[in-house]
């Protein structure tokens, strides 16, 4: 995790250039010194090299960026570039120790995550109106107060899975944990919900703070190692990504829970993609209601994951899916990017929201909860939900 | 501020003027940043022609260097500003103006992204078809700066092929219009293409007037298994000598086709020594008759299997990965050199040949894998450790390189251009007499030299 591991990889830059097509914070800005390759160039030269000083200006082209993976998902030599840019931001950080909100935010999560903490962190609190329309969220009592009414056990079991909610289905978007319970439910997957679990960390590694990360996820992985299950879920694909593809790389080789941490994270799985790999066995009734899916960034720690909720979606009769132009843009909230670059998030929003009002539909898909709340709280008559919770709707829960 | 922002700022907005040490930085080279880099002294994005005329006429002035700069995803130091100065980044340019069906032909801004733009005219129905294998990305200028192509060259040509006339802004601030829109001119010497392949040297390009071609209906893939490297160089000659014209035809060994495999869906065998990847279009007809023409000469010529890709899906993650190839190297290597010698398609079993000697009495790995079908090879030096043994062998092997691909009736460059890379080997094509009435036509464009210094020859640009 330290930017030391990454000395040979940073070398293996071609130059290709072929990250500037997929940056969303280059598309914005037409200037080569906020691209992935720049990025990369510079941190080896202030941070390896030593050639360059760490100034003002450097910070800012660190920070301006969304860690949407996109770069590395398209990177030709595999190039991991959001690890080595979170590291980067560790070494800026533990010079500075900025108090961003993002920063308050992963501090107050490491302690246990807290109702309501979203919605009063993400945006300024002098205004509170603007805060209203900044995020959106579902009113109401979080997940973990909601969970005692939950549906008993399926009759029939043919799987039985440990459900890892995130912070943000947890705080803004119960529903989507109700509607995963019910769909899974419904579908012979028996689901536990592990006490205890906190957050996956991905605030924490935006920021920089890795440590704080590792943390984290010591704890999410003594619970997850202890459970009893096939597989573990979760509907957000941020957590995903983390749990999957970030938190093995986390503890070295010579680390004890290393593993721990391959075993649980080869149980990792996307929630659709895996009801997409066990199939339904409980028909959808016809949903005719068009809709459209916005490919949340980071879904692309898998193809599969990227196509599950087309696929998924595609089962129930009459369904009409509306594909919008470049689904796979980023819509600019980048988890809590928007609150500390809000015109420049904005803009990247701008050419998204466009893509979905050309389709006409009035329902948007996408399983990321900070993709969901950033575009419907730019969207006047168009919803926006989880894939399952659409499926929910389809079997009339 | 440096001078020189306060300068520029005097008739720029500030927030095309950047000057912080790590804008230079990033603006320092191309793709091949091992080789050259030189830090710019300002970083200038311009939105008009009239802006690019008032920073030349400020240039002039105070006989500042100026290196225009597309995507910078060249591969011969062509817009490295190894001299300082003012690089131009011509990207924020990037409208396309207008695509005119009744005359097929289109007039775009400079920094207009090639990908972008082919996407767009193919949703009209027409067609583009250079294609650089960086066209996600790489700006129209730049391709008109370096006569970029690609694997459609050999059906299809290359970006010189296909431009009309442009707009350009001329050392001394003046702008001037070449060419036009007409498919066939003929009005004295043509500037259009003394400027196309210039790279930067005469002036800074802002509009470009481009020819299309309708968008064939039918395009199918295939690959050719090869028993070896020779086989593969026979079947390109003869596929050509037999008047079938593939739209891409792609030598890539099985090394190649292994990196490749992290793109293609399903991954292919790996059998052959050698693979050839191609795509027939044209007409229903056309391509059927192709494949099939395809299949009787693999049948005489006993390669290994000639296999058709039916899905679109799949098919379109073979050219992906084909995109990626050249970067992926560096996956399992330290550093790599791309050369772009091409030779006449007769001679490619020669070459590669001559490629195999050259790679086993260097004792160093030469990857082949290039456009075949227009007889430019690619060769790709490749080092498992950066040192300086490893740089003597490299430098050795492409002189080497270069006279051999010369000796078969080749050239120095198919595609990429001259720029730094290749400008020691000049004189060896063009002779002294060529080179020096080049530099009498570089004086007359720009009598001070601040148009692009260092390129093209050696010391090249100062006039």
């Amino acid at each position: 995790m330290g930017l030391e591991q990454y000395e040979d990889q940073m070398l293996r830059c071609f130059h290709c250039q072929l990250c500037l097509a997929v940056c969303p914070v280059y598309l914005e800005d037409l200037m080569e010194t906020c691209s992935a390759r720049a990025r990369l160039g510079l941190i080896h030269a202030a941070f390896v090299e030593g050639s360059l000083p760490i100034s003002q200006r450097l910070r800012e082209v660190l920070d301006r960026c969304l860690l949407c993976t996109r770069c590395a998902q398209s990177c030709p030599v595999g190039i991991p570039l959001d690890d080595i840019f979170a590291a980067a931001r560790r070494l800026v950080r533990e010079r500075e120790k900025p108090q961003t909100t993002a920063d308050e935010m992963a501090s107050a999560m490491k302690q246990r995550r807290l109702y309501g903490l979203m919605k009063k962190s993400v945006s300024p609190p002098e205004d509170s109106q603007q805060r209203e329309e900044a995020i959106h969220h579902s009113p109401g009592e979080p997940f973990e107060e909601r969970i005692r009414d939950l549906p008993a056990p399926p009759a029939f079991t043919r799987s039985r899975v440990a459900y890892y909610v995130g912070c943000s289905t947890n705080s803004l978007y119960p529903e989507t944990g109700e509607a995963v319970l019910r769909v899974m439910s419904r579908n012979g997957i028996q689901v536990v919900v592990p006490e205890g679990l906190v957050c996956c960390g991905m605030p924490a590694f935006a920021s920089g703070d890795l440590d704080t990360m590792v943390e984290m996820l010591r704890t999410n992985l003594s619970i997850l190692a202890e459970q009893d299950v096939d597989a573990i879920i979760t509907d957000c694909t941020s957590c995903g990504m983390v749990l999957k593809t970030k938190m093995v790389q986390m503890f070295s080789m010579d680390n004890e829970l290393r593993h721990q941490a391959e075993a649980v994270s080869g149980k990792i799985w996307e929630a659709t993609d895996y009801l997409n790999h066990m199939g339904l066995t409980s028909e959808p009734s016809p949903l005719s209601e068009p809709y459209t899916y916005h490919v949340p960034c980071h879904a692309g720690w898998s193809v599969s994951v990227k196509n599950a909720p087309r696929k998924l979606l595609q089962e129930i009769p009459q369904s009409r899916l509306t594909e919008m132009t470049s689904p796979e843009i980023c819509c600019g909230a980048g988890a809590l990017f928007f609150t500390e670059h809000g015109e420049l998030s904005e803009r990247i929003r701008s050419h998204k929201i466009e893509a979905i009002l050309e389709t006409g539909v009035k329902t948007v898909v996408t399983q990321c909860p900070f993709c969901r709340s950033y575009l419907a709280a730019a969207l006047d008559k168009v919803t926006v939900m989880h894939p399952l919770s659409f499926l929910a709707k389809s079997y009339g829960e | 501020m440096t001078a020189i922002a306060q300068d520029l700022c005097q008739f720029l907005d500030r927030q095309k003027v950047w000057t912080d040490p790590e804008d230079l930085y990033a603006y320092a080279a191309d793709a091949i940043q091992y080789f050259a880099r030189g830090k710019p002294d300002a970083v200038v994005l311009p939105h008009t022609a009239e802006e690019v005329s008032k920073v030349l006429r400020y240039a002039s002035k105070q006989r500042i260097p100026v290196t225009p700069r597309g995507a910078g995803t060249g591969l011969s130091a062509g817009c490295t500003p190894i001299q300082g100065g003012i690089v131009l980044d011509m990207k924020r340019m990037n409208r396309i103006l207008e695509i005119n069906r009744g005359n097929m032909t289109a007039r775009v801004e400079s920094g207009a992204v090639l990908g972008l733009f082919q996407d767009m005219v193919e949703s009209m129905g027409l067609f583009y078809p250079p294609d650089p294998q960086s066209q996600e990305v790489s700006t129209l200028g730049g391709n008109v700066s370096t006569r970029a192509g690609g694997p459609r060259g050999v059906k299809y040509g290359t970006t010189a092929h296909y431009v009309l006339g442009l707009e350009v802004v001329l050392p001394d601030g003046e702008i001037i219009n070449t060419g036009g829109s007409c498919v066939k001119q003929s009005v004295g010497y043509d500037l259009t293409h003394l400027l196309t392949g210039a790279e930067g040297t005469l002036g800074v390009i802002t509009k470009v007037n481009l020819r299309l071609l309708p968008l064939p209906p039918i395009h199918r893939t295939a690959v050719i298994v090869c028993e070896s490297l020779d086989q593969a160089a026979q079947l390109v000659s003869e596929i050509i000598a037999r008047g079938t014209v593939p739209a891409k035809l792609e030598f890539i060994t099985a090394a190649g086709i292994q990196l490749m495999n992290a793109t293609i869906s399903p991954p292919l065998m790996t059998e052959g020594e050698a693979y050839l990847l191609t795509e027939l279009d044209g007409s229903l007809a056309q391509v059927e008759e192709d494949t099939q023409k395809l299949r009787e000469l693999c049948g005489k010529m006993k390669a290994m299997d000639l296999r058709i890709i039916e899905e679109e899906e799949e098919a379109q993650t073979y050219w992906k990965a084909r995109i990626n190839l050249a970067p992926s190297i560096l996956r399992l290597f330290k550093k790599m050199v791309i050369e772009d010698v091409t030779v006449p398609r007769d001679r490619i079993p020669d070459f590669v040949r001559a490629l195999q000697n050259i790679s086993s009495s260097l004792g160093m790995i030469i990857g082949i894998g290039g456009h075949a079908g227009d007889g430019n090879m690619h060769p790709t030096i490749v080092f498992p450790e950066v040192n300086e043994t490893e740089e003597k062998k490299a430098a050795e092997a492409i002189e080497r390189i270069v006279k051999t691909g010369l000796e078969l009736g080749g050239t120095l460059s198919g595609e990429h251009g001259i720029g730094l890379h290749k400008a020691p080997f000049l004189a060896w094509e063009l002779g002294d007499a060529q080179v020096a009435l080049l530099k009498r036509i570089k004086k007359a464009f720009d009598p001070l030299g601040i148009m692009n210094p260092g390129k093209i020859w050696p010391e090249g640009g100062a006039a």
